[in-house]
């Protein structure tokens, strides 16, 4: 992948958060380009939410600084260029009176001005969102009685319908079956590679899809970054990265078959 | 025509009273999807401040109660967003305080009479012309602001950080939406009364999501619901020379239950 754009999507410089004296990340610099395609991976606790939190302007840093788009946040304006879907995305109040479509029309929102009603515009992207994640057939449907894998669909359709430039998704597989994480990566992949949307996400599950990823981040109070994770990824560093002892197992191309151990 | 439209003062308190259910049950649509229920008894009780004040010192007590629910909105609000505080602890904590101030500054003044009285329960018999139209004037813009930024409120009830990184501007929508609650709550107090209009804004949306349609219906079922409970309960008030507010509650409650029973899974 080249990586020659002079501007990058995120660029951060020293970035330390301290909470009542406890460090919980230090000194963390990394830049983020277009078109991209990078997971987070640490243990629980490390400081990988709290990074993106950061990185979103949720969080203030104790110190360090975040650019986006070659802005300073606070001077940052063009949030639909951003899509995130935060780790409790597919855990929707069951009783929120929601459809499909409701929340998918969210992603507009934020672009369209305060007088406004929907374009013709919005609803074309809204359904293109909703196509793109193939719940099209589902837009009448409550979200409320949707399944986790339908539910987090969804979301990433809402993230999608506002045409960001880069997708943050936080743990996007909380409360989703197997089958559907699988269809959930090979959709990732498909936006990264034939729209170019950059990726950036946090997960456990880095043997599904090392096979996909241009850069891998561990964080654990610091960052570690991985420019060729096939390579770089080895039990030794997983498992100083854990703190216990790890086994990678791959189950992208060796579906039925045992995992290799170390 | 029936003998009830007849009266004037039944004819205001009708204009009055369906221009509060429409303000009440669209703002309380936002304001239960939120988990912010308990704060409409709580503005509800800061605004008997203002009234309290207004029957002192002779000042409309319409108008000071709007000026003090909004005043109680925007600590409340600030409170909420600075400190680390609960929110339902701090909303306890300020309609304790409100009562309380209230009591002491009417005890004070020797205004403790039917007067106060109309304004914890509701009396359709005391809404006046300049009632009607302070209710029109302060009512009017607070529905516009509402309408105009239903979109930015529903998808902040929905997840109040997405929506601030997809670049909604959450704080300044929520001091809106606190600030034309408040509003909305100190007009309301003549038709509903103080102690029962919390009602008012959240039992027609909680019947409503019980329906379990989208956002759109939502807010109309719980349009209608809050409509008919005022109209219904305005007459009962009428036949039955009950408290207006008491008839009204009744009313929404019957429909909450109704509601409950025929989406019962």
């Amino acid at each position: 992948m080249s990586l020659n754009f002079k501007v990058p999507i995120f660029d951060v410089k020293n970035l330390s958060f301290r909470v009542r004296g406890v460090n919980i990340l230090s000194n963390i610099s990394l830049e983020i380009f277009n078109g991209e395609y990078i997971a987070i991976i640490g243990p629980n606790g490390g400081g990988k939410t709290t990074l993106i939190r950061m990185l979103l302007g949720l969080e203030n840093p104790s110190s360090g600084t975040v650019r986006l788009f070659g802005k300073k946040l606070g001077e940052f304006k063009q949030w639909y260029k951003i899509g995130f879907v935060p780790q409790r995305a597919s855990l929707v109040d069951a009783n929120f009176p929601a459809t499909v479509e409701d929340i998918v029309k969210m992603g507009r929102v934020a672009k369209r001005g305060i007088f406004a009603g929907f374009s013709k515009d919005d609803a074309s992207k809204v359904e293109d969102a909703m196509k793109k994640m193939d719940i099209l057939d589902l837009k009448e449907k409550m979200v409320g009685t949707l399944s986790g894998g339908q539910r987090q669909r969804v979301m990433i359709a809402r993230a999608l319908a506002s045409s960001p430039e880069i997708l943050i998704l936080d743990e996007p597989n909380t409360g989703v079956d197997i089958v559907s994480q699988k269809r959930f990566y090979k959709l990732l992949s498909k936006l990264n590679k034939e729209e170019n949307i950059t990726i950036v996400f946090i997960t456990h599950d880095i043997g599904v899809i090392a096979d996909d990823i241009g850069r891998l981040f561990t964080i654990n109070q610091k960052a570690t970054i991985c420019n060729n994770p096939k390579e770089t990824l080895s039990c030794e560093d997983m498992s100083e990265l854990y703190g216990i002892e790890a086994h990678l197992l791959s189950n992208h191309k060796h579906e039925h078959k045992e995992g290799e151990s170390c | 025509m029936l003998e009830i439209f007849e009266y004037e003062f039944m004819q205001r308190a009708f204009i009055a009273g369906i221009f509060i259910a429409i303000l009440a049950s669209i703002s309380g649509t936002f304001i239960v999807l939120k988990r912010y229920s308990l704060m409409s008894e709580t503005l509800a009780h800061s605004a008997l401040v203002g009234v309290a004040v207004g029957l002192v010192a002779g000042y409309n007590p319409l108008w000071v109660a709007v000026i003090v629910a909004v005043l109680s909105a925007w600590l409340i609000e600030y409170l909420r967003t600075t400190f680390t505080l609960y929110s339902d602890a701090i909303l306890s904590i300020i309609l304790s305080g409100s009562l309380a101030l209230a009591v002491i500054i009417v005890s004070l003044g020797g205004a403790f009479n039917n007067s106060l009285f109309s304004y914890l329960f509701g009396s359709i018999l005391s809404v006046s012309n300049e009632d009607v139209l302070t209710i029109f004037l302060f009512g009017t813009p607070a529905l516009a602001l509402l309408l105009m930024f239903s979109k930015e409120l529903y998808f902040i009830a929905y997840d109040e950080e997405v929506a601030k990184t997809s670049g909604i501007k959450v704080k300044l929508l929520n001091f809106l939406l606190v600030t034309v609650v408040a509003i909305i709550i100190a007009l309301s107090i003549r038709v509903v009364g103080s102690l029962l209009i919390g009602a008012l804004m959240v039992i027609p949306t909680s019947a409503a999501l019980q329906y379990r349609v989208g956002f759109k219906n939502t807010i109309l079922i719980s349009l209608f619901f809050a409509l008919f409970s005022v109209v219904f309960g305005m007459s009962l008030s009428f036949y039955f020379s009950l408290p207006s507010g008491a008839t009204i509650v009744m009313s929404v409650i019957a429909l909450f239950i109704l509601s409950l029973i025929v989406n019962k899974k």
